[in-house]
């Protein structure tokens, strides 16, 4: 344990770090974050060559424009482009451009009036670093020398609270920045090329006042247009200051800081990892509701449908997929009964009887999770055809039972022989015969392993595509995930219907399968399964 | 009496029977139907003629596509199973620590396997379009790139894209096979190394890897045989396009058969599949049964 003395020495050099550096952030937003550079006049002239007459002309014209700036106590610096190109008489000539440039700069309070989305989030940087601070005093307050692990609940809330309010601010510095380039590049551009126009006129009077003072009026596309940026040292210096702020409140809560930064990176990966997994989802999510011209634009550009298109439901229902939905949950649903019934007895004779070639099928269940449909596509077909079973929902049933029987027998077994033996030799003794015992007895203690099987096979019968294609050729027995390719053919897809299709057909087994996650790390390797 | 005891002896078999009969006839005949196959003439329309010894296979390897469609393969599944291995188990290595949220983020771990292969394959397929792809959008959006990316160049391109899937939806296997693994770790070893001064690595290398080895076994070889069967991606994707330039063996095997009309050199494929397979079972039953014994 720490002694009283060290720990107070330790909390108030925290405490003094943690100050500095709001201190610092608020000195560093008093310098100039952002560097711009506007074109406030621009000269063209055609048909010149650098340095003779025309030349001199228009730039002593164009001098005496900037003079008239300068005059106004606008600071400008004159820049030439020069473009060479031949005309149609084949002689070769130069375009000229002079432009007046006009660089000026703004600090990061002069953000905080512009009334841009970033204006709120450097609000919301200063107001979490403030009461980080806030908080690291009030939960030192009376428990100055008191060990870490044993401070009162007061204490200990608020200085998690400031580590938590420094982290967030330390996230929000990236965002602004983000937020920034994106307003004054690609939000400019969709304006100026008119790919966008809604809210173009806001946006043009934010900018004015906030860039030109409000001088650009009528010209503001122009100068946009030509205006270019970058931000200063100085603006990203805030980033470091926020991560002293975070690193001293963590030690202010634990006294050590390692431990809360592996913890941290923890969370950093896992919350990266799930945004990862999510992102299809997401995609089909805003897709599948987006209008046909929306999923198809080059320059959609939000982040959610513009307007919520639930027609697209609709449209979908009238192309047949409540009846795919209906033939997906009969074939799922009868492979899983018949794969059940055929795999309970099978499974209880292997966990509590005694026989020969007892190993011997245990050999083969194991071998034949092996053989995947896929690989004997070819003798399948044939079978189903001689069977005349191609073409239906029964043979759908029948192949995927069969398939799924292997790991059915699998995972029951090990269930079944998870349960001791007793209570049913005494419910024997009772009277009652195997059968009797087994569906009395055994089946309602193993209910958690039987639906765990139940609801894999399920899911397995449910995703399953390949056989599909290949036996169904009649469009009303098509199980959905042969249905939703009907939206793509080879020259256009309908990606609208394809997604919200997809999405029907995803959201329940997706929620069937979170039911039994619990369950799949006690199962899993002992039966060796996947979809 | 003699009746009585034959009864008894078959009483297990009884048992047995509804499971052989359906595994019996659903699964051994087309076996038995695809090895018969890949041994006797077959006509153009697909009717099977009398046995023709090797030929189809000697077809089969003279296919012009051949070569290429088993490197496919073999990068396909080394890739595959390789990467989603690593990356599964630092997943659940991390899955394992205790923190807020563990569960949702478990349960949204589960999410990919639970999708049907031909729609996360559609998605991909949408995420990565030129034109209107959502990772462009998304992007640009962000200021990360200025101009729109065309994310399938070339066809090496779109099949490392179609890798890429593959691994994505392999990986909840994978950490579940290891996160069961390691739930089986007693706690009180990493109490012991903590006590004897072992870092974080000499942890991994003496304590957990050696632990959870019989899980990542298995979850490997399973890999190998399911990503080897793996057909909707690619065929969703691209289809094996050009020119078969991207199929892998399963769904190179499926044009001949089904769009080709070339049965004979598909079925020898199908035979040649199925050893391969048949190789990678062996070495699972193995380490099964060797657990079991244990």
């Amino acid at each position: 344990m720490k002694e009283r003395t060290v720990i107070i020495k330790e909390n108030r050099t925290s405490v003094i770090v943690l100050i500095l550096a709001f201190v610092l952030i608020c000195s560093l937003l008093c310098l100039p974050a952002y560097e711009f550079t506007s074109s406030i006049y621009t000269k063209k002239s055609g048909n010149t060559f650098v340095g003779d007459e025309k030349y001199v002309e228009v730039k002593a014209e164009v001098e005496a424009v900037a003079e008239e700036y300068r005059a106004d106590g606008i600071e400008v610096t004159l820049n030439e482009s020069v473009i060479e190109r031949t005309n149609s008489k084949g002689k070769t000539t130069s375009m000229v451009t002079f432009t007046l440039d006009s660089s000026f700069t703004r600090s990061g309070w002069s953000f905080l009036g512009s009334g841009l989305t970033s204006s709120w989030l450097l609000l919301g940087i200063i107001l979490c670093a403030a009461l980080s601070c806030a908080c690291a005093l009030g939960g030192i307050v009376g428990s100055m020398g008191d060990s870490y692990n044993r401070l009162d609940a007061r204490s200990a809330s608020f200085r998690s609270a400031s580590a938590y309010l420094a982290l967030i601010a330390m996230l929000l510095v990236p965002v602004f920045f983000m937020t920034n380039t994106f307003a004054l590049s690609r939000q400019v551009k969709l304006f100026t090329s008119e790919a966008m126009t809604e809210g173009a006129e806001e946006f043009y009077a934010l900018l004015n006042a906030f860039l030109f003072d409000g001088t650009a009026g009528d010209n503001i596309a122009s100068a946009l247009a030509g205006l270019s940026f970058r931000n200063t040292y100085a603006a990203w210096g805030v980033l470091p200051c926020t991560f002293a702020m975070m690193l001293a409140a963590v030690s202010l809560r634990h006294g050590t800081i390692r431990q809360s930064f592996m913890c941290g990176l923890l969370y950093a990966f896992v919350i990266a990892m799930c945004i990862f997994i999510l992102y299809p989802y997401y995609v089909m999510l805003v897709t599948g509701f987006r209008t046909s011209a929306e999923a198809n634009d080059m320059y959609f550009l939000h982040i959610f449908p513009t307007e919520w298109h639930f027609e697209n439901l609709k449209y979908i229902m009238g192309r047949g997929i409540p009846k795919y939905l209906l033939n997906s949950l009969l074939i799922a649903g009868g492979a899983t009964v018949i794969a059940l019934l055929c795999g309970i007895p099978a499974a209880y004779a292997m966990a509590r009887m005694k026989f020969k070639g007892r190993n011997a099928f245990l050999g083969f269940v194991i071998m034949s999770q092996m053989f995947s449909p896929v690989v004997l596509l070819i003798g399948i077909a044939q079978l189903m055809s001689a069977l005349k079973l191609n073409d239906s929902l029964l043979g759908l049933m029948l192949i995927n039972a069969a398939f799924n029987q292997a790991f059915a027998i699998w995972l029951l077994r090990g269930t079944f022989v998870s349960i001791s033996a007793e209570m049913e030799q005494a419910a024997k003794i009772d009277g009652c015969n195997t059968v009797q015992a087994l569906i009395k007895i055994l089946i309602p203690m193993a209910a958690p392993g039987i639906v765990t099987t139940l609801i894999f096979v399920f899911i397995n019968a449910w995703n399953e595509y390949t056989i599909s294609t290949i036996l169904i050729s009649t469009a009303t027995n098509r199980p959905i995930t042969v249905g939703i390719t009907q939206f793509s053919s080879f020259n256009m897809i309908e990606w609208q219907y394809l997604f919200a299709s997809s999405l029907l057909a995803t959201i329940p087994v997706v929620i069937l399968f979170m039911c039994i996650e619990k369950h799949l790390t006690s199962g899993l390797t002992a039966g060796g399964v996947k979809g | 009496m003699n009746n009585n005891t034959l009864l008894k002896k078959s009483y297990p078999y009884l048992w047995l029977l509804p499971s052989i009969v359906l595994m019996g006839i659903f699964v051994v005949f087309p076996i038995i139907i695809v090895f018969k196959l890949a041994f006797s003439e077959i006509s153009k329309a697909g009717i099977a003629g009398g046995f023709v010894g090797l030929q189809n296979f000697r077809d089969a390897i003279a296919l012009p596509a051949f070569k290429t469609v088993m490197l496919n393969t073999l990068w396909w599944v080394l890739s595959v199973v390789i990467l989603s291995t690593v990356i599964g188990f630092i997943i659940a290595m991390v899955l394992n620590q205790k923190f807020h949220g563990r569960k949702i983020a478990r349960a949204i771990v589960v999410f990919p396997w639970a999708t049907s292969l031909v729609i996360q394959a559609s998605v991909w397929n949408y995420i990565i379009k030129y034109e209107y792809g959502n990772l462009n959008n998304v992007l640009l959006n962000l200021g990360i790139i200025k101009e729109a990316v065309n994310w399938r160049m070339s066809y090496q391109v779109e099949f490392i894209w179609e890798c890429g899937v593959g691994i994505f939806v392999t990986i909840p296997f994978v950490c579940f096979c290891v996160l069961s693994g390691l739930q089986s770790i007693d706690g009180s070893l990493y109490e012991a190394a903590d006590i004897d001064g072992a870092g974080f690595w000499s942890k991994l290398f003496n304590i957990t890897i050696p632990l959870v080895k019989p899980s990542l076994t298995v979850s490997t070889v399973l890999n190998i045989i399911y990503v080897f069967n793996s057909f909707p991606i690619v065929y969703t994707m691209t289809k094996g396009a050009p020119v078969h330039k991207t199929d892998t063996l399963i769904t190179y095997l499926y044009m001949l058969s089904f769009h080709e009309r070339q049965k004979g050199p598909a079925t020898a494929l199908s035979v040649i599949g199925f050893l391969i397979l048949c190789l990678c079972a062996g070495i699972y039953m193995v380490s099964v049964l060797r657990k079991e014994d244990n």
